[in-house]
Order: C-alpha cells, then structure tokens, then sequence
C-alpha cells in the first residue's frame, strides 16, 4: 500500500479498490483511517475523495445466486437452440448448394445433349446448305442486298448482268467481279440475265446446288426455309451441279436447255430434271412477268419497248416522250440483261441517246431518233 | 459483501476466457455467475427496460458460446462483456420502431441516477448535506461523462477500455472523465463554503 502515498488527485483515490471498500463498506484492512490522519492536506483530499465516492453510489438491485442460476441455466437453453438453429441452417445451405449443384449439373447434361442431338442431327443431313454457310465460306468483301420489300427489285452487277430478286430474297455479289470466274449467293427467288462473257463463267451458288452459266437467262427459286430448289432456264445453256459443300450427292453436271427446269430435293439430294415446264403446275403457276414477257420487237414504238422493260424489271422508266414519239424498233431482247437491253435500246434510237440507272430508276436522255 | 465487491477466486477471468473458448463448460458458467449481476446493474443504466437487458446479456453470453471457435484469446474479459451488452443494448434500440431516431450506440443514453447511502452518512449531517449536493452535481452531468465516470470507478475499466466500449479515441475518454471531475470540484470549491457557512449557520 505504499502508492497511495503518491495520490494527489481524487481520481487516484477512486479507483483505488481499497479505498473504495473502506469508504464504502467499512471495511479498513489497510489502516486507512490512520494513514489519512498522518497529514491534514492527505485529510482534506481523502474527505473530498470520500464524500464523491459516497455521492456516485449506484443502486444495486442485487440479484440473487438464484436469479443468476435461473439465467444462466435460460443461457444453456438459449445455446441449445442457437446451435439447433445453426445446423439446420447448415444443412439448410448443404441441402441448397446440393440442389444447386444437381440443378447445374441437369442443365449442363441438357445443353450438351441439345448440341450433341443439334450437331448429329445435322452432320445426319450435313446435305442441307444454307445461304449463311455460303456465305460464311466466301466472305471476301460480298456486298448483300436484301429485297425486304413486296415488289421484285433489280439488282445489276458490275458485269452488266441483272438480276431481279423477288420479295424476301436476298443476293450477295461482289462490287466487281475478279478473276475468271464471277460468283454470286442466292438466298430464295431471283430472274437472272447474264451477260455473255464466256472466259469468265457465271455461278449461282443457291443452297446445294451451283448453277453455271455463261450467258442466258434463267430463275433461280432456293429459298432456305424450302424443301426444294428450282432452277428454270428461259434462254441459253445452263450447267447445274451440287455444291461442293455437299459431299454425299452425285457430282454429275445436269445440262438445261430453255424451257428446262430442274428441282433439287435437298433431303434426297436428288435431281429431278423437268424437260415440259408448262406440265409442272408448280413451276407453270409461278412463273413470273418477265418470263412471260416477250422481248421480240418488230416495228414497235419505243415508248411500248420502255413499258415492257418496265413491267418485266418493275422499274421506272423516264425518256423525253416527245422527242421519241415516232421511234419504232426491231429488235430482240430476249437473251439480254437490263443494261444490255437499255444499250442496244438507245444505241438503235440514234447516237445522242444514253442512259442513266439509279436504282430502279432509269433516265433516259435522248434528242431523238434517227 | 466483501465477495461481491472483490470476487475471491482462484482462477482468473482470462484462464477461463480461453478453457471457454476450448469448450469448457463450468468455465463458461464461472464466468457468467461472476459478471451477470454487474452486467445486468450496468445493462439497466442503459435502458429501462429491465427483462430485455437480463434478455440482452443472456444473448451476449450465448453468443460467446456458440460462436466461441470465432473469440479471440488476449481480451480483457470485463470490458468484453461490457462492450457486448452496450451494443446488444443499442441494437435493441435500433430493432425497436420507437427508437429509430436514436439508432446509433453513441445515442444511447447512461440513464443511471447516481444515489446517496444515507446509512453512511447518519454520524454526519454536515457530509451529508455536502453528498447530497455533490451528487446532484454528478447527475446534472452529460450522460456520457456519468457512463465514464461509472465504468471507470464502479466497473474499474481502464481509462483504454472505456474510449474502446465508447467508440472514442483514449484522449476523449480521458477528457470525459476529467471534466465531469473538473466541474464538480469547481462547483463544488465555490459553493462549499457557503454550504459550510449556512451549515454553520443552522447550527
């Protein structure tokens, strides 16, 4: 006890234990009442400390042993619960992450059963080939063009040659052709004039099939969501081969002549040449306007020229009426393209005579006839 | 009364602490026999409501139990339960839709009334008159000065101890503490000779 000769301040006092039971309690085991008489400055101090101490009494509602035991034994019973609780949220969590675990190992198993059954249900018929496939496989800078319309809609390409694809139809080709050999991709329905370069044949590729040509008119009829392709030759001589995507089918070269058709069926890949088109209800029902047309003039006025080429391609055609009022032509257009008809058009009309395509507008500029 | 106030026993709170932690059981009842009572007195300080604080520090001592893989081994173990049930206590609050506004442990009020043992005092009218003064000082003090005060010379917490259970650093504890101290004695050093005086007087 030799500290408390060091106290100078009421909280050294204060938080002495000792103190504390003195004043408090009344119980002195350290002689305090008489180390606190040794000074009279030590006296005033310890009856400051004294009278705080007794002035910060707390009540002590004291609990008794028994009360403490009742609460300690609520404790256990709490204990218990609170684990309780804990397994069970445990195996609560288990059982979730088993469950998680089970359900992503099902969805797992399906999706690799869906790809499985997807991949051999189509390696089974491997034989069907898309526009998109096509495509993907000649992806050197194709320009597509979709007719999304409900009208057929002209497409020329930079060789001259026109194509008029019918509505929900789209055709990819490159800006110029390169090479000896010109490619375009077919996806549904599309009249197609080809202007006559022998060196450079001419390719419709159409889902299974390729079409060969150097020059002539035909229709290409493939559309993806169908279950056949049909090809239907109006002027010249058309080769047709399957695609070399396609392994299984026969590679023999089917020749048509005009007035030839053939039908593809893409789950037999079997060719079925139709030789009488006007026999096939099918093919004779869906002939189109420029088909039917006839692009035979004899002594004809241009104006009635314009219209025909008008009503085959669905363009507009805009000439000086006036100037070209007594135009009258013989000529044969049959086997000729857009461009090529327009050409050999203006260039029989008179030198002075051009014309312009934008579209499906075309513009006519002519002083007149001859 | 000498047991409550200094619990004679052989083992030290901290020795129990860890057997407690390691899973003994008579341990762990040791240590809430020792400590319930003063944790409900203080508990009571806090809240009025008496059977959720006894609520409260059963919680705290079932927690200890059940989550004791998790306790840390050096604490003081003391100013560990006091802690605990002041944030039990104040979590009460917060749960409680009326004492939404004071959600924080800082809000929580030390309602304590600090008292005069009058028995004390009978061979003395003149310390009583100076107790009684003195203790209507004490409780015109902020509450958070009286809860220092309390903590520190009825539950002997450390100066430490105190700023970490307040949620203040050790300077603001200390200061706490001392200014409560130094504006008693300051009233106390002015008006005690008039006390005296119209003690005296009286007399």
């Amino acid at each position: 006890m030799q500290k408390r000769n060091k106290y100078t301040e009421i909280e050294d006092f204060l938080s002495d234990e000792s103190f504390k039971s003195w004043v408090l309690f009344k119980i002195d085991e350290d002689g305090w009442e008489e180390w606190t008489l040794e000074s009279l400055q030590r006296a005033k101090l310890v009856e400051d400390a004294r009278l705080l101490l007794l002035a910060m009494k707390v009540p002590e509602n004291n609990l008794s042993s028994s009360d403490i035991h009742r609460a300690l034994h609520n404790t256990w019973i709490k204990v218990r619960d609170k684990e309780n609780q804990k397994t069970l949220q445990n195996l609560k969590v288990k059982f979730l992450r088993r469950q998680f675990l089970s359900g992503a190992a099902a969805a797992l198993f399906f999706a690799f059963m869906a790809v499985w059954f997807y991949n051999s249900y189509f390696k089974n018929e491997s034989t069907v080939v898309t526009y998109n496939e096509l495509i993907y496989e000649n992806n050197e800078g194709l320009v597509e063009q979709t007719n999304n319309s409900d009208k057929p809609q002209i497409i020329t390409l930079s060789d001259g040659s026109s194509v008029l694809l019918q509505p929900n139809s789209k055709l990819s080709y490159p800006k110029i052709f390169t090479g000896n050999e010109r490619k375009v991709y077919l996806s549904g329905e599309g009249f197609f004039e080809i202007s006559k370069n022998p060196q450079k044949p001419f390719f419709v590729y159409a889902n299974e099939i390729v079409t060969k040509v150097v020059g002539t008119s035909f229709r290409v009829k493939a559309y993806s969501d169908q279950p056949d392709v049909e090809i239907l030759v109006r002027t010249g001589k058309v080769k047709v081969k399957s695609n070399d995507l396609v392994s299984r089918s026969d590679k023999e070269e089917i020749v048509l002549l005009p007035n030839q058709a053939l039908r593809f069926l893409r789950s037999d890949l079997k060719f079925n040449k139709i030789t009488n088109i006007t026999q096939d209800a099918a093919l004779a029902q869906s002939i189109g306007n420029i088909e039917q047309l006839s692009f035979e003039f004899n002594d004809i006025p241009v104006s009635q020229i314009f219209e025909t080429i008008e009503q085959a391609y669905l363009v507009n055609i805009d000439y000086p009426k006036n100037k070209l009022t007594d135009c009258h032509l013989t000529t044969s257009l049959s086997d000729q393209p857009l461009t090529e008809k327009l050409k050999i058009v203006c260039k029989s009309i008179g030198n002075n005579t051009s014309f312009e395509m934008n579209g499906n507008q075309i513009i006519i500029t002519s002083d007149g006839c001859n | 009364m000498k047991t409550r106030i200094l619990p004679v026993s052989a083992v030290d709170d901290n020795t129990l602490w860890n057997n407690l932690i390691i899973g003994d059981e008579k341990s762990f009842s040791l240590l809430f026999e020792r400590y319930y009572s003063d944790l409900v007195n203080y508990g009571n300080s806090l809240s009025p409501y008496a059977e959720k604080v006894q609520d409260c520090i059963q919680d705290v001592f079932t927690d200890i139990w059940v989550y004791r893989n998790s306790l840390q081994e050096s604490v003081v173990v003391k100013s560990y339960l006091f802690s605990s049930v002041r944030k039990r206590i104040a979590r009460l609050y917060e749960r409680d839709h009326i004492f939404r506004k004071t959600a924080t442990t800082d809000a929580i009020a030390f309602l304590l009334e600090f008292s005069v043992e009058n028995e004390l005092l009978d061979d003395d009218y003149a310390a009583k008159e100076k107790v009684i003064y003195l203790n209507k000082l004490l409780n015109e003090l902020p509450a958070r000065q009286k809860e220092a005060l309390y903590l520190r010379y009825h539950q002997g917490l450390s100066v430490e101890q105190i700023a970490e259970m307040l949620d203040v650093n050790y300077q603001s504890a200390s200061n706490l503490l001392h200014r409560g101290l130094l504006t008693l004695r300051k009233e106390w050093k002015g008006s005690f000779s008039l006390i005296m005086l119209l003690f005296s007087g009286t007399l």
